[in-house]
């Protein structure tokens, strides 16, 4: 369905483990929304996360990002294990996130929403901005390059002045998938990317993402409904069903993995 | 010739009130902006500020001493209401913040009035509230120094927030913060900074709000009242927009004194104190997002 | 001006280096900013790429194609292998690999500057079929980084490389630039063709530079003008506007940030000059119209009474006729209140000349546009004739009309009132096929053109239509569909029309909508549908195109000719003609054949009086509808 995409060899090599989850369980009150689930995301890969509705995908992607904190489990990061994550932290370790249901900043141009991605790269304070001291004013300009360098990566040069909650939903995706960039993320957390979108937003979406992970670097952990696209998107996949880890491997592997075809791919959806 | 003199005398003294309305009302759109709270203890800040200044410059303190000083306690109260009340009721209702922040402006009111007294006071800022001399008799228009001079602090103040929150970085983590929490966190946006900073700066909006106006009617408890005027221009501009604000307050200011003037002996006078609120029924019933208030708009 | 001798694109580079060497020669925006680069940069750059490109082995004659979007690169591209005596074949951005076989196998193309990946990948899946081609330099490395090929090489890395040769190839090259004669092939421009295959024009230097010079004669351009260019950088029409022209006066070429904003990038640059098809005119008619739907209705109003004015008289202002003082008020305040704004919206608010060539123009398009105080004018040429055969003077200017034949250029007419001409401008050749070339072009230098035209009592020539689409209904009516279907074109609900009648006892349309602007229009109503396919079939939409086409015939019934062609009957497309399908040329022309042969079952329906044609593989059956005619004026009297 997507064309098959013609990589000969990749510009970063897929390296060591980036992030890794170690026996992660969470519970809602009395749901046991995901259990022991352990994998872990290389560096520079493309990492799937997939699984029927409810399968407990959202809630993975919140654990590491650190809007919920599991109950048992461990996570690391480069390395170095993490105690107490929140978004906050995550944000300054460089995992930056998409929403499931695009949360931009509906009333702000889509510029003003990829500037407000490099937060963290700037230093200045509140009152060297205030009174336009020159470091605010240099961090300025070269924040704007960096989010005109993302506006042209993206092919969104036409609509950077609009109001994002003018625009369509295929191209509001795509200015949350910018923002997130405008951090220089090093995991950048992508949930349902290509929901809701129509053949060719798919397709123009599956183009950037694997154009991000090419062009950056940056490794991404995405969280998908299509299996399509998961398959011709991803080096590795992680299956869950019912908050469990039913498959792990290569697109290939998870095809030909029973479980997951008995729970997933035998499902019509 | 004599009558359009005395409507462009009317009108400049309308703006020049409207200008100070403006000024009250964008302490109110930072707060419901960053944290979509309406502050009613905004009143009650402008009071406190003001009494705190005089109070201070009773004390012994000069002028130039007595406003840092009061700057930095109005900073002190705003990032003491977000870290006391607000952060503790985060993620509640719109309701239940709005009861806190009522019972804020009772605390604050009480604080003033234990620690300065009750009596009403007079703040001398060195500026009379006399006509320009030359003005009067070059025109023949009667405008107040006082007035411009409010007009003319208000105005500076009113445009360097209205640019910072609009042009920087600092204005766009204010937005985002009242756009999308979650996205905002996400991306490393520091919210309770940011909620400090929106507080500490209504704090000095308060502070000068209430200088300009203590200036004029003296340092009064009828001051909180003050934050009342705010209500018509904050319904008028939209709760979420500077430029809203800013041209609703001239609007306001300027409706409020010609009414006053020109359809005011039909009524036996004093519709001062209530047209402005007219205009804001009528906007409520035809453009109840305001000026330019985001309008609610819903993509299927 | 007129006595200028230098003829050749080279030494014209290296005398505006010279001369003014400062000002700027193309702008480009990128990331938001304006860069500009000066005749200098230019005569630099193009000296470092020629530099590396005769390192690898591009000779004088050799043929260097060049394929991507309108960047600066692609000029200095230009500029470099014209330095060298090479010979540009300018290739459509948008062609699929396979259209580019043809002219990179039959030009023997051996170098090739590409703008991306996307370029870079076409020419990859066909480089088997093209042996010639040696090297691709592409200009942006996005998604380029693993790619292995030997014949690759980065536009950075061969400007470097370039620039490091040049040291101690300067002399070689500055003589390299004058052994440049102007009757060498400059431009192999392959033309795609109404009827399908696609021919190799040779035009020369010296053509291409004779022609510019005559049209910037015309309208008095110098070098402050400002074109922009963003048109298919493979058609004529934008080598002329984008190179030619401004290699002859010597003013600056801008290149918007891409076509999405295309506008808002001219709202900046204010064009001073601007060239558009038919089809770029239809568009931002579309987008006023669609605007003035979202407006309240007392815009609408002083919309429309400012319209009338302007119909009534704006065209006559410009052209400095006699007008009255109380409509020149008029028009003065609607200027202020509408026309200007609107023009501003446009990006044409400093347009001091605007062109419209490719295809014929609807003349009431020319006129709406020249009302607001736009000087459109429609010119008259091909890729064959040079580009400018005739063009409208200032002052002179009328509608139905392409002017007076530019200086240089002789008419003549066949007995079936084909048009001939003989000019300096012609092109030298069809690529490597005598047989045509002599076919099309005369001993004695008269070139057929394939248009039936005449001239007026003006002195104007007066195009009516390809000689192959000119016919007559089966009562003799004579018929020409162009005339019909740019009626239909102007509303700004139709984005295409295909008339048939040729042969035929009535005339039909195949109907394209306009997707934008219908969609809006059923949004407004409250309609529903899934998408286009759905939207096109609906029977509202089916009577607001029926109404639509009613107006027109009312129109044409008060014509005695027309009249009787008038419209019967219509379909409306589920897809929109594209050039991807094979049903448009790459600058938006209808190719007849392929149309009829796509939707033959549909018209053949449309003729035998049903009111619906099965689709073609499996899509929804199409309806047919009958338009409502209106008696000529004639008949009607005595009836």
């Amino acid at each position: 369905m997507i064309a098959p995409v013609q990589t000969p060899r990749r510009a970063f090599a897929i390296g060591a483990p980036i992030l890794q989850l170690d026996s992660i369980s969470l519970r809602f009150g009395g749901v046991q929304a995901l259990t022991n689930v352990s994998f872990n995301v290389l560096e520079h890969e493309v990492r799937a996360i997939i699984g029927p509705n409810g399968a407990g995908k959202s809630s993975m992607l919140n654990v590491i990002n650190g809007v919920y904190v599991p109950q048992e489990g461990a996570i690391s990061f480069g390395g170095e294990q993490l105690k107490g994550m929140t978004p906050t932290r995550a944000a300054h370790l460089g995992i930056a996130r998409t929403f499931q249901n695009i949360a931009l900043f509906r009333g702000m141009s889509v510029l003003d929403n990829i500037m407000a991605g490099r937060t963290l790269r700037s230093r200045a304070s509140f009152l060297e901005v205030a009174l336009q001291l020159p470091r605010a004013r240099r961090e300025e300009t070269e924040n704007r390059e960096a989010a005109e360098e993302i506006i042209e990566f993206l092919e969104i040069e036409h609509i950077r002045k609009t109001p994002v909650a003018r625009l369509p939903y295929g191209l509001q995706k795509r200015v949350e998938l910018g923002r997130a960039l405008a951090a220089e993320p090093k995991v950048l957390l992508l949930d349902e990317p290509m929901a809701g979108m129509n053949i060719e937003e798919k397709q123009d979406m599956c183009r950037f993402i694997l154009d991000v992970n090419d062009h950056y670097g940056t490794t991404v952990v995405l969280i998908e409904h299509d299996m399509g696209v998961v398959m011709d998107l991803s080096d590795r996949v992680v299956v869950l069903d019912y908050g469990k880890k039913i498959g792990d491997g290569t697109p290939d592997e998870v095809r030909s993995n029973q479980r997951v075809i008995d729970a997933y791919l035998g499902v019509a959806h | 010739m004599l009558d359009l003199l005395f409507f462009i005398e009317v009108l400049v003294g309308g703006l020049l009130a409207g200008i100070m309305y403006s000024l009250v009302a964008l302490g109110f759109v930072l707060i419901y902006k960053a944290s979509g709270v309406f502050n009613f203890a905004q009143g009650a800040m402008v009071f406190f500020a003001v009494l705190s200044f005089v109070g201070f410059m009773e004390l012994g303190l000069p002028f130039w001493a007595a406003l840092p000083v009061t700057v930095g306690l109005m900073v002190l109260v705003g990032m003491a209401t977000e870290r006391f009340v607000l952060r503790p009721l985060v993620n509640q209702n719109e309701n239940t913040l709005l009861m806190a922040t009522i019972g804020l402006a009772f605390v604050i009111e009480g604080t003033a009035q234990a620690a300065w007294g009750v009596e009403v006071r007079r703040l001398d800022l060195g500026v009379r509230d006399e006509p320009i001399g030359w003005l009067m008799d070059e025109v023949g228009i009667l405008i107040s120094q006082l007035d411009i001079a409010a007009g003319v602090v208000a105005g500076i103040m009113v445009a360097a927030l209205a640019l910072l929150f609009s042009r920087t970085k600092v204005g766009r983590g204010l937005r985002a913060v009242a756009d999308d929490h979650a996205a905002a966190l996400s991306i490393g946006i520091p919210l309770k900074h940011i909620w400090m900073l929106v507080w500490a700066t209504a704090g000095i909006v308060a502070l000068v709000a209430g200088m300009l106006w203590g200036a004029r009617s003296g340092v009064q408890f009828a001051l909180i009242g003050v934050a009342l005027k705010a209500l018509p221009v904050l319904i008028i501009g939209g709760f979420t927009s500077v430029p809203g604000v800013i041209v609703a307050g001239l609007i306001v200011g300027a409706i409020e004194k010609t009414t006053e003037v020109y359809i005011g002996p039909y009524f036996g006078g004093g519709i001062e104190g209530w047209s402005p609120y007219m205009l804001a029924v009528l906007f409520l019933m035809y453009r109840a997002e305001g000026l330019f208030g985001e309008k609610i708009i819903r993509r299927v | 001006m007129a006595c200028d001798t230098v003829d050749t694109f080279p030494q014209l580079l290296l005398r505006h280096a010279k001369e003014r060497g400062g000002r700027p020669a193309i702008r480009e925006k990128r990331r938001g900013i304006w860069h500009t680069l000066t005749w200098r940069d230019l005569a630099d750059e193009a000296e470092a790429l020629a530099c590396a490109l005769s390192a690898r082995g591009v000779q004088r004659g050799a043929r260097v194609a060049v394929l991507g979007d309108n960047r600066p690169r692609l000029y200095t591209a230009i500029c470099a292998a014209h330095w060298l005596g090479a010979i540009v074949v300018p290739l459509y951005q948008d062609a699929a690999a396979a259209e580019l076989t043809l002219p990179l196998q039959s030009a023997e193309v051996t170098h090739v500057f590409a703008e991306n990946q996307e370029q870079v990948d076409k020419l990859l899946e066909i480089l088997p079929l093209c042996p010639s081609v040696r090297c691709i330099v592409y200009d942006k490395d996005r998604g380029m980084r693993h790619y292995q090929q030997p014949q690759l090489v980065s536009y950075a890395a061969f400007l470097a490389q370039g620039h490091a040769l040049k040291g101690s190839r300067s002399d070689v090259l500055r003589a390299e630039a004058g052994r440049a004669a102007g009757q060498d092939a400059a431009f192999l421009f392959f033309t795609s063709g109404t009827t399908g295959e696609a021919k190799g024009v040779v035009a020369t230097h010296a053509a291409l530079i004779d022609r510019a010079r005559v049209a910037a004669e015309i309208d008095g351009l110098t070098d402050v003008d400002v074109t922009i260019a963003y048109l298919p950088p493979g058609w004529i029409g934008q080598n002329v506007c984008g190179y030619v022209q401004p290699m002859v006066v010597g003013h600056c070429v801008c290149c918007p940030e891409s076509s999405e904003t295309l506008i808002a990038d001219m709202r900046e640059i204010g064009p001073t000059c601007f060239l558009a098809t038919p089809r770029v005119l239809e568009a931002l008619l579309t987008q006023v119209s669609m605007r003035l739907d979202d407006a309240g209705d007392f815009n609408r109003a002083l919309y429309r009474r400012s319209i009338a004015v302007a119909q009534r008289v704006g065209a006559r202002i410009l052209a400095r006729g006699a007008v009255s003082m109380l409509d020149r008020l008029a028009y003065l305040a609607y200027d202020l209140l509408i026309y200007g704004p609107l023009r501003d919206v446009l990006g044409l608010s400093k347009v001091r000349v605007a062109y419209a060539a490719g295809d014929a123009l609807a003349p009431d398009l020319l006129m709406f546009f020249r009302s607001l105080g736009i000087n459109l004018k429609q010119l008259y040429g091909s890729t064959e004739t040079g580009f400018f055969v005739a063009m409208p003077r200032d002052g002179r200017v009328k509608p139905d009309t392409v002017g007076q034949a530019a200086e240089g250029v002789e008419l003549k007419f066949t007995a079936e009132r084909e048009i001939l001409v003989r000019s300096p401008g012609l092109f030298a050749a069809y690529h490597r096929d005598a047989e045509r070339t002599a076919e099309a072009k005369s001993a004695d230098g008269w070139f057929n053109t394939g248009d039936i035209g005449y001239v007026d009592e003006d002195g104007h020539l007066r195009i009516v239509d390809r000689a192959v689409h000119v016919g007559a209904l089966s009562d003799g009516t004579p018929y020409a569909p162009k005339v019909l279907e740019n009626k239909l074109k102007f509303v700004p609900y139709i984005k295409e029309a295909v008339a048939f009648g040729h042969g035929r006892d009535m005339v039909c349309m195949l109907i394209d909508i306009d997707a934008a602007a219908v969609s809006r229009w059923a949004d407004k109503r409250g309609i529903t549908y899934t998408g286009h396919a759905d939207l096109a079939s609906r029977d509202e939409v089916y009577e607001l195109i029926a109404g639509c086409i009613a107006t027109v015939n009312r129109e044409l019934a008060l014509d005695p000719v027309l009249a009787r062609c008038q419209l019967r009957r219509f379909s409306i497309l589920h897809k929109e003609l594209s050039a991807d399908d094979g049903l448009l040329t790459r600058t938006g022309k209808l190719r007849r054949g392929a149309i009829a042969e796509r939707y033959g079952e549909l018209v053949d329906a449309m003729y035998a009086g049903h009111s619906d044609s099965a689709g073609v593989d499996g899509s929804p059956r199409r309806k047919i509808r009958d338009a409502q005619t209106v008696a000529p004026a004639g008949s009607r009297r005595a009836a």
